[in-house]
């Protein structure tokens, strides 16, 4: 076996250890060094590092960057830079973006939730990855920068495929762009354990009052998903039935069609966290969940906008 | 008293096997099996030796020297045939942990593979009934007219139940420092729950004297049987040290641990009860199917429980094993105890109910007056006591038998109760004591591996002494040592204890020292069935739409002999009930029939309870003056805590719902199904 | 690479550190600080759990050149001078130790729950709070209750904040 770094030889330098202090030092390194694999929290490089199952050719520490670290306002959007932990995401932004605070509440530990971040979240892709189906159902762009400059790559076209996304070789994800929540947001997770949990399948709502509804679903396909056809058949019941002027009770079977639909754009598969059917049957509990609670929120809470 | 070596552990100095300097260290890492059957037909070390700081390659294409090759998981890199996936092939040497484990992965190993067979099934061709099971009882035993009980009984159960692969998985895994001394003598610094048993095995696998051999092992950060034999990391840290010339350490990783330190045998368990109108027991058949590996003959003894818990006319216990492609199963606490109480105890419970008879009840009603399959009295037995003051104190009196009608908001809530078992032994054990300054020193090979054993022998010892245990220090932990016992089977402080005992009362004879051999004590121990019971209750809530189990409530009743150190006992009762919380729940290791391997193989994906899975966890017991036991009158408590806690929670999670999942882990998709 | 960090307050510098290397090797292997332990590697167990820069992390997932001129706080410098810190103490007398591998993370983890509540001048964690701050240290010897016990315990002698 031969590849351009040998396996191991650690005591050699086949490994370089980047530490840009800006993003423009960042973005110059990773342009150079396109198999240089970007580490922030470590949460995922270092379990496959520690396993042997990675041996890059470089690591390119991005928590010296300090324009990662923060988010704001920019516009009419949230700008979330790459390297906000999940801590900060709970404790920061559990009014802006509260489906996200809820995902990130559910993270690993409270010592992964200090060191892991959404920037890393999606640059492992993973299908079970937290804060995807917030993401996917409040409409976020990620923000890919490279020294050919940044472009923005809506959520739903990110994830290629399990632990692939849209991001090219030379590129860093900067920031997450996604609107405040113009109205209750939810994310619901199935897991065998009451912590510390990879999702059986997850599940998370948006409803924008009088505009649509966003979804997104986790854990149950080869990568998160949106279910479109919830949307669109909540969106037009909600429109149709006078429902966002009226406020009145959601009937139970609309509740109950929309978790069917939802179920039905999973694309799960049987493994040891659960069966196929199992995680269909969740997910219409999940997102029929999600809905009571959105919607009761919105009831209540008067929500016109975030 | 606080816990003698507390303040070591919480400032973090205390050792473990691991990490004792030594100098000049080198570092092994072991090389396993790619496939689960076959020929390794050559191991290519080019790359490896080539790496920095690569000192040795040790392959089985090549085996290295080694004296007794009884035990083929200790004979290690002795034959070139595979029997499992996993089993060590090879191992490199290195100058650093790093080196040695880059290199490790750059080994390549080319295996012929055969057809393999890992999936243990009831009607496995290859079953067989082994000679004994473990750790020396008849494989079989029958009495009675079972075909006639059956017949004869108004309400009758007929069930299989089956458990997993589940592994012990302590917090710390195996690892061991070898150190070679010019002399040709080893000290081996292990990970071990027995370093005197430790030092025999390795001193006769290595082909030497006994007392060329020494093995250290103060601090053990768990075993739970896992480390209560000699595991190949310690064979291998001994080997590599005399390849390289060099002291060598050896850590398993968590994954390596899966395949190398054993693992409890997944178990297909049928039960067949019946009971006559009265409720009473007229025939119990419980049939056990487990695994074994191809070389390493390994019988979980899960229906020997069922020999002394109910009273019957009638009954039987076997146990038939397949000969798979697995690593050898081994002890997982209260091997035979845990998994043959989940089976019984579920099954009590669906013929409680098929009798119309209240679970505790029927518990009460076949109670025995003397061991059931050996006729033997009982040196003391209070099952009975357990469920009426667990009962009381759980509030079971108002409880409604009906299944699946109670709802709390999307919750649906049960109760449940089992009865636990644990037998209670002792082994021989020296100890001396010693006068020493304004104080004692009490000397045992005895391994506290969390279990506060060197707490309670200084207790034990103080007492004997009439000495405030400030003035008491008890050496242990290493074969150096007075010849011990190991810390298994929860015969710790009874086998140590009355060794320490004896050698108190000696010293108290003579003034200045004393020491004691329990071994001709032991042998005239008078026969009576000697058992620890308890009772579990169990409340749960099941999420009736998704299926997630909630345990808001544990409680378990004891009766285990004298208590010696509260604070000690209650954790050693709870930390089994969390457990067992678990086995009923979530543990599980999975097995890839077609790559014949288990998966899932970290903390990722083999789950343990953490501290958010537990609500309140309760563990009392009743007082128990038991005069045929032992000069310290205990019983032994570390494992009763995990027999029964998972029929306890099943048969709550079926009284919550209605639905009776007998195959473990109770899932949320398995309720659903 | 040479990494220099702050360790327990003292300057530590390791040398010919593997770029890929972790803060928990670094510390166990090189600086000689074994307290906090290795058990998984993958930040399931919190044995590893450190302070960084104030803040718990998983030894184990911090790669040693992110710790670079950066301050660690490990078990051992909990107690300094051979005193035993509040969380130690509360750990020791309630009977929270079993076989003590998972011991350090905890006491790491707990002080700074512990700190955090009494440092924004919050009442005493309750038992949720606590389960929820200790979810990601797993012990398998005692059931946690013991745990449960230890960190009341401590909390109860946080001192009041006006």
């Amino acid at each position: 076996m031969t590849t351009r770094h040998p396996p191991g030889s650690p005591g050699s330098a086949a490994v370089e250890f980047l530490r840009p202090r800006s993003l423009s030092q960042a973005l110059a390194a990773k342009a150079e060094l396109q198999d240089a694999l970007p580490i922030a929290g470590g949460t995922d490089v270092m379990v496959e590092i520690n396993f042997g199952k990675r041996r890059p050719a470089a690591l390119l520490d991005l928590t010296g960057v300090r324009e990662l670290r923060g988010w704001q306002r920019d516009g009419a959007l949230l700008r979330v830079g790459s390297g906000v932990t999940y801590t900060r995401l709970e404790a920061e932004l559990a009014g802006l973006l509260p489906g996200l605070a809820m995902a990130a509440r559910t993270v690993g530990s409270p010592q992964i939730r200090n060191r892991g971040t959404i920037g890393g979240n999606l640059g492992a892709a993973s299908p079970a990855g937290d804060c995807h189906p917030v993401l996917l159902a409040a409409g976020a762009a990620v923000e890919a920068g490279s020294v050919r400059g940044a472009r923005l790559i809506p959520a739903d076209a990110f994830f290629l495929g399990p632990k692939r996304s849209a991001l090219a070789d030379d590129e860093l994800i900067t920031a997450v762009l996604v609107p405040p929540a113009p109205g209750p947001q939810q994310f619901a997770k199935v897991g065998t354990r009451n912590a510390m949990v990879i999702a059986v399948c997850s599940f998370a709502l948006e409803l924008r009052p009088g505009a649509g509804v966003g979804t997104g679903i986790g854990s149950a396909g080869p990568t998160p998903l949106r279910a479109r056809d919830a949307e669109d058949f909540l969106a037009a019941e909600l429109a149709g039935s006078g429902l966002w002027e009226s406020r009145e009770p959601l009937p139970g079977a609309v509740a109950r069609r929309f978790g069917e639909l939802a179920a039905a754009a999973a694309r799960p598969v049987d493994d040891v966290r659960g069966s196929a059917a199992y995680r269909r049957h969740a997910l219409s509990v999940l997102a029929r969940r999600a809905l009571g609670w959105a919607w009761d929120s919105y009831r209540k809470e008067g929500h016109l906008c975030g | 008293m606080n816990r003698v070596e507390a303040r070591d552990k919480v400032t973090g100095r205390a050792r473990y096997a691991y990490e004792y300097p030594a100098h000049g260290v080198a570092y092994a890492y072991p090389v396993q099996a790619p496939v689960a059957s076959g020929v390794v037909r050559s191991v290519d070390a080019s790359a490896a030796l080539a790496m920095p700081g690569v000192l040795a390659v040790l392959s089985c294409t090549d085996p290295p020297e080694i004296g007794s090759g009884d035990d083929p998981e200790l004979a290690i890199l002795q034959t070139t045939q595979v029997v499992y996936r996993g089993q060590l092939v090879a191992a490199v040497v290195a100058s650093t942990l790093e080196n040695a484990r880059a290199a490790g992965r750059a080994v390549r190993v080319d295996c012929v593979a055969r057809q393999h067979d890992v999936r243990l099934r009831a009607d496995h061709p290859g079953l067989y009934t082994p000679e004994k099971v473990n750790p020396n009882f008849p494989a079989v035993t029958e009495y009675g007219d079972i075909a006639a009980g059956l017949a004869a009984a108004a309400a009758r159960v007929d069930t299989t139940y089956t458990t997993p692969v589940e592994h012990n998985n302590p917090i710390e895994p195996h690892a061991a420092l070898a150190v070679w001394d010019p002399g040709g003598g080893l000290t081996v610094f292990d990970s071990t729950q027995g370093p005197s048993a430790d030092r025999d095995t390795i001193a006769k696998v290595l082909g030497l004297a006994p007392d060329r051999v020494r093995v250290v092992s103060p601090h053990v950060g768990g075993g739970f049987g896992s480390k209560g034999t000699t595991r190949p990391h310690a064979i291998l840290a001994a080997i590599a040290a005399r390849a390289a010339g060099r002291p060598v350490k050896v850590a398993l990783t968590r994954q390596q641990m899966f395949e190398l330190t054993g693992y409890r045998t997944p178990t297909i368990q049928r039960l067949q009860l019946g009971a006559d109108a009265r409720g009473r027991l007229t025939a119990v058949v419980h049939d056990v199917v487990e695994q074994t590996a191809i070389r390493t003959e390994f019988a979980e003894q899960a229906a020997v429980c069922t020999r002394a818990m109910y009273a019957s006319p009638a009954m039987r216990t076997t146990h038939r094993l397949a000969r798979l492609n697995v690593p050898p199963p081994s002890w997982m606490r209260a091997p035979g105890e845990c998994p043959g109480m989940y089976a019984l105890e579920s099954a009590m419970d669906e013929l409680a109910e098929a009798a119309g008879i209240d679970p505790v009840e029927f518990r009460i009603m076949n109670e025995p007056r003397t061991e059931p399959d050996s006729g033997l009295p009982f040196s003391s037995r209070n099952l009975v006591g357990c469920l009426r003051e667990g009962a009381r104190r759980f509030g079971w009196a108002d409880r409604d038998p009906r299944p699946g009608i109670r709802r709390e908001g999307r919750w649906l809530a049960g109760t449940g109760v089992a009865a636990s078992t644990y037998p209670a032994r002792r082994r021989p054990s020296r100890a001396t004591a010693e006068a020493s300054g304004d104080g004692f020193i009490v000397r045992i090979a005895a391994a506290d591996i969390g279990t506060g054993a060197r707490t309670a022998l200084t207790r034990i010892a103080a007492e004997t002494l009439g000495a405030p245990a400030a003035r008491v220090r008890v050496e242990m932990g290493d074969s150096a040592l007075p010849q011990a016992s190991l810390a298994g089977g929860s015969m710790g402080t009874a086998s140590w204890g009355s060794a320490v005992v004896k050698a108190c009362e000696a010293l108290l004879k003579n003034g200045s020292s004393g020491s004691a051999d329990t071994a001709e004590d032991v042998r005239a121990d008078a026969a009576f069935a000697r058992h620890a019971f308890g009772a579990q209750f169990a409340e749960v809530l099941v999420d009736s739409a998704t299926g997630e189990v909630r345990v808001p409530r544990l409680l378990g009743v004891f009766a285990a002999g004298r208590i010696v150190d509260e604070t000690l006992a209650r954790s050693q009762f709870i930390g089994g009930m969390t457990m067992g919380l678990g086995m009923a729940l979530m543990e599980r290791t999975g097995v890839d029939e077609w790559e014949g391997a288990f998966t899932g193989k970290d903390l990722a994906q083999y789950h343990v309870a953490t501290c958010a899975d537990i609500q309140d966890v309760d563990a009392v017991w009743i007082e128990e003056d038991d005069p045929h036991l032992n000069p310290v009158g205990a019983k032994g408590i570390g494992e009763i805590g995990i027999t029964g806690t998972a029929a306890a929670i099943g048969n709550a999670v079926y009284h919550a719902t209605g639905r009776r999942v007998r195959d473990l882990p109770i899932t949320p998709a398995r309720l659903l199904r | 690479m040479r990494v220099t960090l702050t360790v327990n307050g003292s300057q530590r510098t390791a040398d010919d550190v593997w770029e890929g290397e972790s803060l928990l090797f670094v510390l166990r292997e090189r600086l000689a600080l074994p307290g906090s332990k290795n058990a998984c590697e993958q930040g399931e167990c919190g044995s590893c759990t450190v302070l960084l820069d104030d803040v718990p992390v998983c030894a184990c997932l911090v790669a040693a050149g992110q710790a670079a001129h950066r301050r660690v706080v490990t078990v051992e410098g909990l107690a300094p001078r051979g005193e035993l810190g509040p969380v130690q103490q509360a750990f020791l007398e309630a009977g929270a130790v079993q076989c003590g591998f998972c011991t350090p993370g905890l006491i790491v983890q707990v002080h700074d729950l512990l700190r955090r509540t009494a440092g924004a001048g919050l009442p005493p964690p309750g038992d949720a709070d606590i389960r929820e701050a200790l979810a990601g240290n797993l012990c398998r010897c005692t059931g946690y209750e013991k745990i449960l016990d230890a960190v009341r315990l401590a909390a109860s002698r946080l001192p009041v904040m006006p």
